[in-house]
């Protein structure tokens, strides 16, 4: 199911939390909301689950409207807020059996699917304990279960790794990834983790200040920045270095380190030169990924809509 | 079972699909029952296990108990009503308060632990959050209560005889229905303010109003100005805690009270008029909360 957002402005108070912001969310592409804090993230997010309501434009899934579908809209959507809490006297059993009975999945159902989603998220062992000894990672993959409980065709998840250690990142990203490698679902998360992002999403994009600064797919993004490349060479003569260096691109340099911008083909020439006439004791070479696209983004401004 | 199967079902259909279907009757009154009834049976649950149901008790038999022990009733009548005299005057301080503290974490809490996101974030409304609130935790109200003072039937039977149930049981009916205005009162707090501490501070205020201040004040108003019967039962409706003085004390012979409870007993109030008071403090401060947590903003 797709998602499609459409001019959406949001103010609160004084405040323009989203300023005129649209894009589009392919059905079945994992989605990653990028920005720093305060960007917009999380108000788009709540609009997209129908929590509030935009002062300007429209948002649809599929062809409800969510604005106007009211609690509708949230049989769609599996949803994961940011900041999320189970009174710590239910079993985490518990509070899937009661996310079943509002939403109204049959008994037969939740009965056989309540145990299948614990073991899921890996809490079938403590699914009978008080979740009051729950650690903080087992409460965020309880909040992961209540939200695919249902099967909805939309996940929307608000920095599901928050506050995770390592080992439940790399869990929580196991399960994110099944569901978008094998089924139809719409996955879209926010996130603050460009590696993150990068790992696991089709398609970003990127707010700042409540502005959509950048949209499309990563490799889009990345083209769009440039298809030039950023060479770190150390070498014992860095003067003679950047003279050869200079035929080739735009040069700075440090105390043991020429660096170098240049098109991507002309990397090896590059080396080559250099190499025939000073000793280089190693080479890195950086190509423009999600960091590049978010820094220029945030810092420099809107660098565009890159079509899916 | 992996997180792919999950989201498949049986014939291999995308996610979701299956429940959209499921969900064209949604908006029924059996459904909205249902969801409603899911939430009652949660609050009901947490306010249990969090031993609310058994401190309230015990502490509803215990004053209870202390009343019936050193009230120095006599034998008969009189000595009967001077005891639910004293259980009246005990209730009118004891259960707004009870049930203030009890109620006024009952929305803000859930949002202080991160509950009422998840809630939210569930196909129900959030008039039905309230409203389920309100039922489940509403029911160990009541039982508390009921128990609680109920308590002291079985002596008070054995020492005036079995009339004196009627009488008795209509005390406990309305402690219920004070005890369900100020929980009442309570949600609503809870439902409008940000943060658990200004609801404990809003309760106390409410608790410190209507127990002291506005007795004060409809005593100071009845002693200096001639007013008229209607004045005097609007300033009794417009307080639970007088509406349930008056209920409870209108079934005995000996005045419970002084000072206003005497001022009451001139008036010409109506039963109905009584309880139709007290069902409309249970109701409409909850209605009111179910419309004003659609303005929350979590």
């Amino acid at each position: 199911m797709e998602i499609k957002i459409d001019d959406v402005t949001k103010t609160y108070g004084d405040v323009t939390a989203l300023d005129d912001v649209s894009f589009d969310v392919e059905r079945g592409s994992t989605f990653g909301l990028l920005g720093t804090n305060g960007a917009g993230k999380t108000t788009l997010i709540k609009l997209l689950v129908g929590l509030d309501r935009p002062d300007d434009g429209r948002i649809r899934i599929g062809e409800t409207d969510v604005a106007t579908a009211g609690r509708t809209v949230r049989e769609l959507v599996g949803y994961l807020p940011q900041r999320i809490g189970f009174p710590s006297k239910l079993t985490g059993r518990e509070v899937l059996r009661f996310t079943a009975r509002t939403r109204r999945i049959p008994k037969a159902k939740w009965q056989e699917r309540v145990p299948d989603v614990l073991d899921t998220v890996g809490l079938a062992g403590a699914a009978d304990r008080n979740i009051g000894g729950y650690s903080g990672g087992m409460r965020r993959r309880l909040g992961l279960a209540t939200a695919i409980l249902n099967r909805p065709p939309v996940l929307i998840l608000d920095e599901p790794t928050a506050g995770l250690d390592p080992e439940g990142v790399a869990e929580y990203h196991h399960v994110i990834e099944e569901i978008t490698d094998r089924t139809d679902s719409t996955v879209l998360f926010s996130s603050h983790v460009l590696s993150e992002v990068e790992s696991l999403c089709d398609s970003v994009a990127v707010l700042h200040g409540g502005e959509l600064r950048a949209s499309g797919t990563v490799e889009g993004l990345t083209e769009s920045v440039g298809s030039g490349v950023t060479v770190r060479m150390r070498v014992d003569d860095v003067g003679t270095a950047a003279t050869i260096a200079r035929r080739h691109g735009d040069v700075s340099t440090s105390d043991d380190s020429v660096v170098v911008e240049l098109a991507e083909a002309s990397v090896s020439d590059l080396i080559g030169d250099i190499n025939e006439t000073v000793d280089v004791a190693g080479v890195d070479v950086e190509r423009p990924g999600l960091e590049t696209i978010f820094h220029d983004a945030v810092e420099i401004g809107d660098i565009g809509e890159v079509p899916a | 079972m992996t997180a792919a199967e999950l989201l498949e079902d049986e014939d291999g259909v995308s996610a979701g699909e299956t429940v959209f279907e499921a969900s064209e009757g949604n908006g029924t009154i059996v459904d909205s029952g249902r969801r409603t009834a899911a939430l009652v049976l949660n609050e009901y649950r947490l306010a249990v296990r969090s031993r609310w149901a058994a401190a309230l008790t015990a502490i509803f038999a215990l004053f209870s108990l202390l009343i019936l022990t050193f009230s120095g009733a006599s034998v008969g009548p009189a000595g009967f009503e001077r005891i639910v005299a004293s259980l009246v005057n005990l209730a009118v301080y004891l259960l707004p308060l009870a049930a203030l503290v009890f109620g006024y974490d009952a929305v803000v809490g859930h949002e202080d632990s991160g509950w009422l996101d998840v809630l939210f974030a569930l196909p129900i409304s959030r008039s039905q959050v309230v409203i389920g609130t309100f039922i489940g935790r509403g029911i160990v109200l009541v039982g508390a209560t009921a128990i609680g003072f109920g308590v002291s039937l079985p002596f008070l039977v054995r020492d005036f005889g079995a009339s004196v149930i009627p009488t008795f049981g209509f005390f406990v009916f309305a402690a219920i229905g004070v005890a369900l205005a100020f929980f009442a009162i309570a949600v609503l707090v809870s439902s409008v303010v940000s943060e658990k501490v200004y609801a404990l501070g809003g309760v106390l205020l409410v608790w410190v109003w209507f127990t002291l201040i506005h007795d004060l004040l409809a005593l100071g108003f009845v002693a200096a100005f001639d007013l008229p019967s209607g004045a005097i039962v609007s300033m009794i409706v417009s307080n639970p805690a007088d509406v349930f003085r008056v209920l409870a004390l209108s079934r005995l012979e000996v005045g419970g009270g002084a000072g206003f409870a005497a001022v009451i007993a001139q008036t010409d109030l109506s039963m109905n008029t009584l309880l139709a008071s007290l069902g409309a403090w249970i109701v409409l401060p909850t209605a009111l909360a179910a419309v004003l947590i659609r303005r929350r903003r979590l």
